[in-house]
């Protein structure tokens, strides 16, 4: 989850990068739920998996993050579940022009994923392999509207059993409005509406390229946005409305995710 | 004798010139506040700062108003780093209220 979802400190998008930092000694605890299914080419994979998310601001443009989750995969008729990988990531806040009422910023991150899921079962919960992903998000948050725009790199290296994921990339635009100016101190609600573009390379089973793997998805995904003080939910769905995957594999069904935030 | 009885008594109505109770009402104007969510972190650091009684925040006036004690050292420096540190930029300082 750590490749797409984004901190909350400010209002951001849900499945891809914002470049928002939290402020100087601010802590963002987000505990969250996501789930995806894919069906095709005879198979059936369905994910459900309970995170749980660490930011803390160094300085009012630089945080670190830590992440943690709890996959419940399967595939077929098989199942497994355990501790997933582990992310620990970084982010700085290279831009910031403040306006009366916005706020433009950009942003550069980078993560490390560690192979701390169990590589072994079937289905995988952990890839077992030292992964990196690094990008760029830049955006605007006014009263009323936002948007944003972000690409991603994951770099992905051998796991266990000889495979390696193919690297991914992610172009990502977000537009969302607030139909309400509420003030500070009242409930607080913004649309967002999300393109999410992905594309994976080939994976690779001990060094040779794998026919049925790598292509991309399009998705389009409506998030709501909803907080009241230091508290915050947000919730969204990935509807895939194009793709063009090599070979025989599954397709994108859906993707949903829930977040609970809370900062202080 | 009843010039002194008359002072004592304009003083008790009008109160000490020196009152140490007295609160002092700053208006800051911060610029980049776009949602109350965010607005958070404004909150939370100038609340921190020794001396600060209370602070209210518009995000629609773009405007934080700050009480502090009378004898708080919160000057225009100290409110610049404080914004800044919680992610927005100080555009204007103003004393609304000052002790009598």
């Amino acid at each position: 989850m750590a490749v797409v979802t984004a901190p909350a400190a400010a209002h951001g998008p849900l499945f891809s990068p914002a470049p928002e930092t939290i402020w100087k000694g601010g802590t963002e605890i987000t505990g969250g739920y996501h789930i995806e299914r894919a069906t095709g080419a005879g198979k059936e994979q369905q994910e459900h998996e309970p995170f749980l998310e660490f930011e803390y601001g160094l300085t009012a443009d630089f945080q670190i993050d830590a992440e943690i989750s709890y996959p419940f995969k399967e595939e077929d008729d098989a199942s497994a579940d355990g501790i997933g990988d582990v992310f620990l990531g970084a982010k700085y806040q290279f831009w910031k022009r403040d306006l009366p009422g916005a706020q433009y910023k950009a942003a550069g991150f980078l993560k490390v994923k560690f192979p701390t899921g169990d590589d072994d079962s079937e289905p995988r919960v952990g890839s077992g392999s030292t992964d990196v992903i690094g990008g760029l998000a830049t955006g605007y948050e006014g009263r009323r509207w936002y948007w944003f725009a972000s690409g991603v790199y994951r770099a992905n290296t051998e796991g266990g059993g000889g495979l390696e994921k193919g690297d991914r990339q992610f172009l990502n635009v977000v537009g969302g409005v607030r139909p309400l100016l509420t003030e500070y101190g009242e409930p607080d609600t913004v649309l967002m509406l999300e393109l999410n573009w992905e594309q994976a390379d080939r994976d690779r089973l001990n060094g040779a390229e794998l026919a049925g793997s790598g292509g991309w998805e399009l998705f389009l995904s409506p998030v709501l946005w909803w907080t009241y003080r230091q508290v915050a939910i947000r919730a969204g769905v990935q509807i895939p409305i194009a793709h063009n995957l090599q070979g025989s594999q599954p397709v994108s069904d859906y993707r949903g995710l829930i977040e609970f935030v809370y900062h202080f | 004798m009843m010039r002194w009885i008359l002072l004592a008594t304009m003083a008790l109505v009008l109160g000490w010139p020196g009152d140490a109770s007295a609160d002092k009402v700053y208006k800051l104007r911060v610029d980049g506040l776009a949602c109350p969510f965010c607005a958070y972190g404004v909150e939370k650091n100038l609340s921190k700062y020794e001396g600060v009684k209370d602070v209210e925040i518009s995000v629609n006036e773009g405007v934080s108003r700050v009480t502090t004690e009378d004898d708080a050292n919160f000057t225009e420096e100290v409110a610049r780093k404080l914004i800044e540190d919680a992610g927005f930029t100080l555009r204007g300082f103003e004393i609304l209220e000052a002790p009598k």
